[in-house]
């Protein structure tokens, strides 16, 4: 409550913290005239708080020789109140024991050192550039070598890459359409195959689908479909598009489940749960098609979810044998390679499989609430259905796949 | 409109709710005849009453238990923990009870717990605490903390209606520190965040007192156009109002008075890592009190709390980056 | 204040013949109910643990027969019979233990940790004695509002250890609240005996926090019923609480996974020679009651309820995180019903 002012004869009395909530108080009333004797501990000043009223002991036996606050005034705490010349004799504020002892060695210690900030990293030159600044560069096709930066060590700035955007600094390049499957140029062929034979996986994959063409009366059937309504919805989820075709395929499997069905021999079996395989491509060993027990259970996200994890699994070869077994539906996804159509092979005994291909912007005529037609760039795509002509026709597969479109394009 | 303290707009919160409603009541230890030991609940007992603003004995877990049970027949008890750090006796009970029932079995457990938190004042390392992340990682508790006086009373009303339990941290250092207007009678605040200060270059995410840290921090960056976000409910938290802050400002100071480790702001920072990683410009920089109890003597308190001058120079040291 | 012991053939005035009958009833049902979920334990049609109160029906059925519609409960493990007298269904006990959707928390929690808010109940959490801290607070509301209810606890001997107990038992005294405490005895918490539990038995500590301790027969269900009775007549008039020790025996162990070797065998012996439901049985044949048929008609139950049980659905996984928070308070009737002190 005291503390020693830099002339050191002369002793501060301040508005004590009452407290810990109170923040100011209020004079009393003052028991001694500026000029008259004060004991050490002898009651100087009465005050009034919030929270309490106390009389205050004098710091110092001494004279006193200012009042600087007066009755009815109300300070903050921590104000000086009044100042005593300490008598000679007198303990003095450095000598009293306690408390005031302590609140001296505040003022006496160097400035509490306020704690480090949580230590910022150094950025060496040319280390990299932060995330948002790669993603407006590659937005607007900017090159960041060539941006100067402003930042700790030259590095380059939110603030330095949105003012080359604004001053027209690079062409504007298209965004990338479809994060998910951008177009890649075919690579450089690389050297041969050291083996000039075919791995074991690609010969089962080949007599696999030698023998369903052998078997089954494969048909395909071809449907548009416009994804802009997926490719909002998926940007929220921040999924692919994958599973929302897998939703409304499932979807639309439950209104023709003659598509939900495995044809052996003469014996045409429906089921009723959509165990759904995706075809995951493994690179140059082949592809494999890991499969969804119970999919119709499955929301969007729950699908996107079991689709990383059995694709993860799938590349990193630690699928079940269950995980890969008793498909009665096939979604495969070659589109995110750029492709726009195709005619896939049915997964035997399976009755049809569905091809989804590259989401391209197309100019399309699209028809307003009153009626007008009008051109506009949608994200397109072509659905593709191969199905077996020996367990159903053609009027159900098309039926089937505009139920597919007809889901996707009104998602969310 | 009134002027009050952040402290007369709790009072003001109580006493409304306990007029409107008279399933209210207000219980915990020194709080009738006595007013409180910060006196927020001063002469309330005189308008309502020795049941209804209740000097319980010295027990937390029972303060906390009985309000559960009143509760579940039908009362709305507002608890007073003389002070937060005291929580911990009544911790099972919240966590355990409160904290589960409705999952469990369907039945609200309509109670507010009132917790005078943080330190600054030399209250040691009993008085001190910021109890706020135990619960934030206990399912079935909300957690709210008001920065100013408006948001003191509106919260507390939005507690004492919210049919689930409740942790208020009202901070002792706003008590009689922060003043402001607020609306009389019935006034409600969403348990959403709110933007304090508008900004575009940086953004400080803060909630209780550290809010007037971060604003005055910003202050003292004249030239930087510094954005201070409000948090204001911790559960459930305002994830929206978050990433737009983020997503606007690219840059992100995060300020705890609370223990680092699994405080709230490191909740944040993960949902920022998260969720808005594309919009960083920079690595998420929070301010906290480091992990050690906190102590008596003014110099060694004032070395790990959060300062102005802390703040400030971690948003200046991120503006650089 | 004295710890007195309690007699049941004071009690036998209150009881009509067919209320010892229901008394009968309830305790075949609970052990009926434990013996086939058991057994669909052993089947593996139970996930998780199994708990039950062979040998302690009567506490449960005695306890929860003398408290009124308006009271409230908090109903531990070894205490399905107070679920039964309160109007839970087997079928929904069944589904509770099998953990399906028709159970009492429909999954959320298992075995005998539920309670019925619609028949006054507030389920268990496994820290025992929390729950008299709960039990009291209901008690303070009604104090608070004038009501002539009262709300009862059970707990066992483990529980008086811990700080809830003290904080409860003080908290009721010093407020002198409509609640009642009933402390089952029954000799070992898990497989510490009483004597590594206390030094003084409980019940003598009732006088230390201002009310009245009584030791009851705890396999005497109309001893219970009247020790009960009494407590709740001194609750509701104002005469503050009351804490019943029933002394009983758990009969089987902890849990399923429990093979109780620390029990003598000659304690288990002379226990069951004090079988509850015998007891019970020999009181209703000398009122003419032929005891086969209820028998009879208990099994039919027991065969319906798990039947229907076993028809019940497994939760749904996807909503596993929902209702962790409530949208609104429940609709309890508390403060505007026939009997509250706020009602209008």
């Amino acid at each position: 409550m005291s503390s020693s002012s830099t002339d050191t004869a002369l002793v501060d009395v301040t508005m004590p913290q009452m407290g810990v909530s109170v923040s100011e108080g209020t004079i009393a009333e003052w028991h001694k005239k500026v000029g008259e004797e004060v004991g050490y501990e002898e009651t100087l000043v009465s005050i009034s708080t919030d929270k309490i009223d106390t009389d205050l002991p004098s710091p110092a036996a001494g004279v006193v020789r200012e009042i600087v606050v007066e009755v009815g005034e109300t300070v903050e705490v921590g104000t000086v109140l009044a100042r005593i010349a300490a008598a000679g004799a007198a303990p003095t504020n450095d000598e009293v024991g306690g408390a005031s002892e302590a609140a001296a060695a505040v003022g006496d210690t160097p400035a509490p050192s306020t704690p480090e900030p949580a230590p910022v990293a150094e950025a060496p030159k040319q280390r990299g550039y932060s995330p948002v600044v790669t993603r407006i560069a590659a937005e607007h096709g900017i090159d960041l070598t060539k941006v100067e930066g402003t930042g700790r060590g030259g590095r380059v700035t939110k603030k330095d890459v949105l003012a080359l955007v604004e001053n027209g600094g690079a062409p504007a390049a298209e965004p990338p359409l479809h994060i998910e499957s951008p177009y890649k140029p075919d690579p450089t062929p690389t050297a041969p195959a050291s083996s000039p034979t075919l791995s074991r996986m690609r010969r089962l994959i080949g007599e696999h689908m030698k023998r369903s063409l052998e078997t089954a009366a494969t048909c395909t059937t071809w449907a548009e479909c416009d994804m802009a309504a997926v490719e909002a919805a998926r940007a929220q989820l921040r999924v692919t598009a994958l599973p929302f075709v897998a939703r409304a395929t499932i979807d639309a499997l439950r209104e023709f489940p003659q598509l939900n069905a495995w044809l052996e021999g003469e014996k045409y079996t429906v089921h009723e749960s959509v165990h759904l395989g995706i075809a995951v491509s493994l690179g140059e060993d082949g592809l494999i098609v890991p499969v969804i027990h119970d999919a119709q259970d499955l929301s969007v996200e729950g699908l996107a979810k079991r689709i990383r994890e059995l694709a993860r699994a799938a590349r990193d070869r630690t699928l079940r044998p269950d995980d890969a077994a008793g498909a009665t539906f096939t979604i495969t996804n070659p589109g995110q390679y750029g492709s726009i159509m195709a005619t896939p092979v049915i997964n035997q005994p399976q009755v049809a499989i569905l091809d989804l291909e590259a989401i391209v912007k197309r100019p399309v005529v699209v028809t307003d609430a009153t009626g007008a037609d009008a051109v506009a760039i949608r994200p397109m795509t072509i659905l593709g259905l191969s199905w077996d002509h020996r367990a159903l026709d053609g009027a159900l597969a098309a039926q089937f796949l505009s139920a597919v479109a007809r889901r996707l394009q009104s998602v969310g | 409109m009134a002027t009050l303290t952040y402290l007369q707009a709790i009072s003001d919160a109580l006493r409304t709710e306990m007029r409107r409603d008279e399933r209210v009541m207000c219980m915990g230890e020194d709080i009738g005849v006595f007013g409180g030991a910060f006196k927020v609940t001063d002469g309330l007992i005189d308008e309502f009453g020795k049941w209804r603003v209740m000097d319980t004995p010295l027990a937390e877990s029972g303060i906390v238990g009985t309000a559960v049970g009143a509760s579940v027949v039908g009362l709305r008890p507002v608890c007073e923990m003389q002070f937060s750090d005291f929580v911990s006796c009544g911790f099972d009970q919240l966590v355990n009870v409160a904290g589960k029932t409705h999952y469990r079995m369907g039945l609200a457990v309509p109670i507010t717990v009132r917790l005078p938190s943080g330190g600054g004042f030399s209250g040691g390392p009993f008085h001190s605490q910021n109890p706020e992340a135990w619960f934030m990682h206990a399912p079935g508790l909300k957690v709210v903390a008001p920065s100013t006086a408006e948001d003191a009373k509106g919260l507390l009303i939005s507690a004492i209606r919210d049919p689930n339990p409740v942790l208020y941290l009202e901070h002792k250092h706003l008590y009689r520190r922060v003043k402001g207007d607020v609306p009389e009678g019935d006034h409600t605040t969403p348990f959403t965040a709110r933007v304090a200060r508008s900004g575009e270059d940086l953004v400080v995410i803060a909630y209780g007192a550290m809010v007037h840290t971060a604003l005055a921090a910003a202050d003292e960056l004249p030239d930087a156009s510094i954005e201070v976000l409000d948090v204001r409910s911790l559960v459930p938290l305002d994830e929206e109002a978050i990433l737009a802050s983020v997503r606007k400002c690219s840059k992100v100071v995060i300020v705890d008075e609370a223990n680092a480790t699994c405080a709230a702001g490191a909740h944040i920072a993960a949902l920022i890592a998260e969720r808005a990683f594309e919009d960083l410009d920079g690595p998420v920089v929070r301010v906290a009190t480091p992990d050690v109890p906190i102590p008596f003597s003014p110099p060694l308190e004032q070395a790990v709390l959060p300062s102005v001058e802390s703040v400030r120079e971690a948003i200046r040291e991120l503006l650089e980056y | 204040m004295a710890t007195t012991q309690a007699q049941a053939a004071e009690g036998a005035q209150f009881l009509t013949p067919e209320d010892r009958v229901e008394l009968l009833r309830y305790m075949l049902l609970m052990r009926g109910i434990e013996e086939r979920a058991m057994n669909l334990y052993r089947q593996g049609k139970v996930p998780g643990s199994f708990y039950d109160g062979f040998g302690q029906e009567a506490v449960s059925v005695g306890a929860a027969f003398a408290m009124a519609a308006e009271d409230r409960l908090c109903i531990l493990h070894r205490d399905l019979g107070a679920h039964l007298v309160r109007g839970v269904t087997p079928a929904r006990i069944f589904g509770q233990y099998m953990g399906r959707a028709g159970g009492v928390t429909g999954g959320r929690d298992g075995n005998v940790h539920f309670g019925d808010w619609r028949l006054g109940c507030v389920g268990m959490v496994s820290m025992l004695p929390d729950m008299m801290l709960v039990a009291t607070g209901m008690a303070m509301a009604f104090r608070i509002r004038r009501e002539k209810r009262a709300a009862l606890t059970w707990f066992g001997d483990g529980s008086t250890s811990r700080g809830d107990f003290h904080e409860a038992m003080n908290w009721a005294g010093v407020q002198r609240l409509p609640v009642i405490f009933v402390l089952e005895n029954n000799q070992y918490a898990y497989s510490t005996p009483l004597s590594s539990q206390f030094a003084v038995d409980p019940v003598e500590r009732a006088a230390a926090y201002g009310f009245p301790g009584v030791t009851v027969d705890g396999n005497d269900v109309e001893a219970m019923f009247e020790a009960t009775r009494v407590a709740r007549e001194r609750a509701v008039a104002g005469g503050g609480p009351t804490l019943i020790e029933a002394v009983t025996m758990r009969m089987h162990g902890h849990a399923a996974h429990d093979d109780m070797k620390y029990v003598p065998k000659e304690q288990l012996e002379e226990w069951r020679r004090k079988d509850p439901i015998d007891r019970q049985v020999a009181r209703v044949a000398e009122l003419g009651v032929d005891v086969d048929a209820l028998r009879a008609e208990v099994r039919e139950a027991i065969d319906s309820g798990t039947e229907e049980a076993l028809a019940m659905p497994m939760p749904d996984p996807s909503t596993a995180t929902a209702g962790v928070f409530a949208e609104e308070a429940n609709e309890l009737e508390d403060g505007h019903a026939p009997w509250s002190g706020w009602r209008r």
